[in-house]
């Protein structure tokens, strides 16, 4: 399986640091779509845009943004990263994204995710509460809906009987749906299960603390009759690709310490990450993907090791890393870490085979 | 004139390179980052037969004395051990068995533990704060734990260990900064005027 690296933004809007203006949605979509369009042009794999239902981002709805970005790229695949399956209609999921891949010429994808913020649950009318049912209901329905037309799904407490219905349009091939996982075991034994790839999340920490997750998503998909080992697996991570090791610590830093203060937690409210702390991450064994190419060539090297895994998806702009630092770490990636991490993955696939 | 805290970081731990010792670090090194300190380390399971055959404060060596009197006469004492049967380790337990029953009334102290997983977390406050309330000791509220998953080596590699430790030590930071501004050994008429009163 070639190696396949990507890009993904949730579209934040964020003030700049330096100057303490806020870049106007527009702004930031036109920046969203540059990224895009960058990202094709050094050979990137994949570009992802996330859901989130907030003034601080512009993407509440991927599908619309990557669609822009279809019509101005030329091979890059395109996905959502995450789509909140549980709070959404997967009727229209699967309309939207066969739209996406009429458009795009068959580039489209989606990754199925819980959600790592809950917004669109009440302005769509769920219960939190329902959380995980509505998931698993929603992708078995999803799936169903993929796999023929009309779908043989005869609805259950949070979906209608489509069996007599038209679900149009088809999208040009199989769209791919992967699931995103953050480490939960569950997840991933149910992910592995329904043989579907996983799109595993790091955020934070020992860069191998998913061992087990892994091993338990081989495991339920070798159990439920699936290829275990040549269902892909993707990382998903923030990092930066930077001119140097400590230019990329530098750059990325501030704007990490900025986004990870909602995700930071003491006592309640928003703490920033220690300096200390972050140099710890981005070191060998810690999970960031941040450093200078080499550096990320190495990690990249030893995610593949660890987990099998055969795609990974860098978030590169989180906090706000401003446009041109953003667009020069995805250029980076292209030019730089992916045509190296490519080959050596290849050769190692060689040698084993 | 501020001068540096004495730190003093007595580690439970029986390895060279210990988990313990690399907390303890973490934390020595983030105080380090707000006000002046010096560090000197107690390994209790390095300090040799006088220490590990002593009955009674007597019996150790010239060289234990001075490592239990540095501990004693500390600013700032930072207790670090691994969870070992459930608690302290023994020599741990057996090094303060021989400190002075009153040496560390009133003195911070920073309480650090490492286990195999986070079951054992409450041993800061089930085992090892308990010993330094029997000395009256200035325990600072907020624990350090972390589990044998949260490194790589000796490095701690979850976030949420690091911003505990920051959060920790500026519950207490106005305290230790006056404390550095005091010179409790150069200012003999404070107690003169103590003596002079009783």
């Amino acid at each position: 399986m070639p190696f396949e690296l990507g890009a993904i933004t949730f579209g934040e809007i964020t003030s700049d640091l330096t100057t303490g203006v806020t870049p106007s949605p527009q702004q930031r979509m036109a920046e969203t779509l540059e990224q895009a369009v960058v990202a094709d042009e050094v050979g990137l794999d994949v570009f992802g845009v996330g859901e989130h239902h907030r003034s601080d981002f512009i993407a509440s709805a991927p599908h619309m943004i990557l669609s822009a970005a279809a019509a101005l790229t030329r091979a890059i695949r395109l996905t959502s990263s995450v789509t909140v399956l549980g709070s959404e209609d997967p009727v229209r999921v699967f309309q939207n994204f066969s739209t996406l891949d009429l458009v795009s010429n068959g580039r489209a994808e989606m990754i199925a995710g819980r959600g790592s913020y809950s917004e669109s649950f009440p302005l769509f009318g769920y219960e939190l509460d329902d959380y995980a049912d509505l998931f698993r209901e929603k992708l078995d329905a999803l799936l169903a809906i993929r796999a023929s037309n009309p779908a043989q799904w005869a609805g259950s407490a949070h979906t209608n009987d489509l069996r007599r219905v038209d679900i149009a349009p088809r999208p040009v091939r199989d769209l791919p749906v992967w699931v995103g996982v953050g480490g939960s075991p569950a997840s991933a034994v149910s992910t592995g299960r329904l043989g579907l790839p996983m799109a595993l999340a790091l955020l934070l920490g020992p860069v191998d603390q998913h061992l087990r997750t892994v091993a338990m998503y081989r495991q339920a998909a070798s159990e439920a009759g699936h290829d275990s080992q040549h269902t892909p697996i993707s990382i998903n991570t923030h990092g930066y690709v930077g001119s140097s090791s400590q230019q990329a610590r530098d750059v990325m830093f501030p704007y990490f310490r900025i986004g990870m203060r909602e995700n930071n937690h003491q006592r309640g409210t928003g703490f920033d990450i220690p300096r200390r702390a972050f140099d710890a991450q981005a070191s060998e064994h810690g999970g960031l993907l941040v450093g200078s190419s080499q550096e990320i060539i190495d990690k990249l090297m030893t995610y593949h090791e660890l987990y099998g895994v055969t795609r990974a998806v860098i978030q590169m702009g989180f906090g706000g890393v401003p446009q041109k630092e953003h667009l020069a770490s995805i250029e980076r990636l292209g030019t730089e870490v992916a045509p190296v991490v490519r080959a050596e993955v290849a050769r190692r696939e060689q040698v084993a085979a | 004139m501020s001068r540096a805290l004495e730190v003093v970081v007595v580690n439970g731990s029986p390895n060279e390179r210990s988990k313990t010792g690399g907390l303890a670090d973490l934390v020595t090194a983030t105080l380090a980052d707000l006000l002046p300190i010096e560090v000197h380390h107690v390994g209790v399971h390095r300090l040799g037969a006088s220490f590990t055959g002593a009955v009674q404060r007597e019996d150790v060596d010239a060289a234990v004395e001075a490592e239990i009197g540095a501990v004693e006469t500390a600013d700032v004492l930072v207790a670090a051990t691994p969870v070992y049967r459930a608690s302290y380790s023994g020599m741990f337990k057996h090094f303060f068995d021989l400190v002075d029953q009153y040496a560390l009334a009133n003195k911070p102290v920073i309480l650090v533990a490492t286990g195999g997983s986070d079951r054992h977390a409450l041993v800061i406050e089930h085992e090892l704060r308990p010993l330094f309330a029997f000395f009256q000791a200035a325990t600072i509220p907020v624990g350090f734990y972390a589990n044998a998953g949260d490194f790589d080596g000796t490095t701690v590699l979850n976030n949420e260990v690091y911003s505990r430790i920051e959060m920790g030590l500026h519950d207490v930071l106005p305290a230790l900064i006056r404390a550095t501004e005091e010179r409790p050994d150069a200012d003999p008429d404070l107690r003169d005027q103590h003596g002079a009163a009783t």
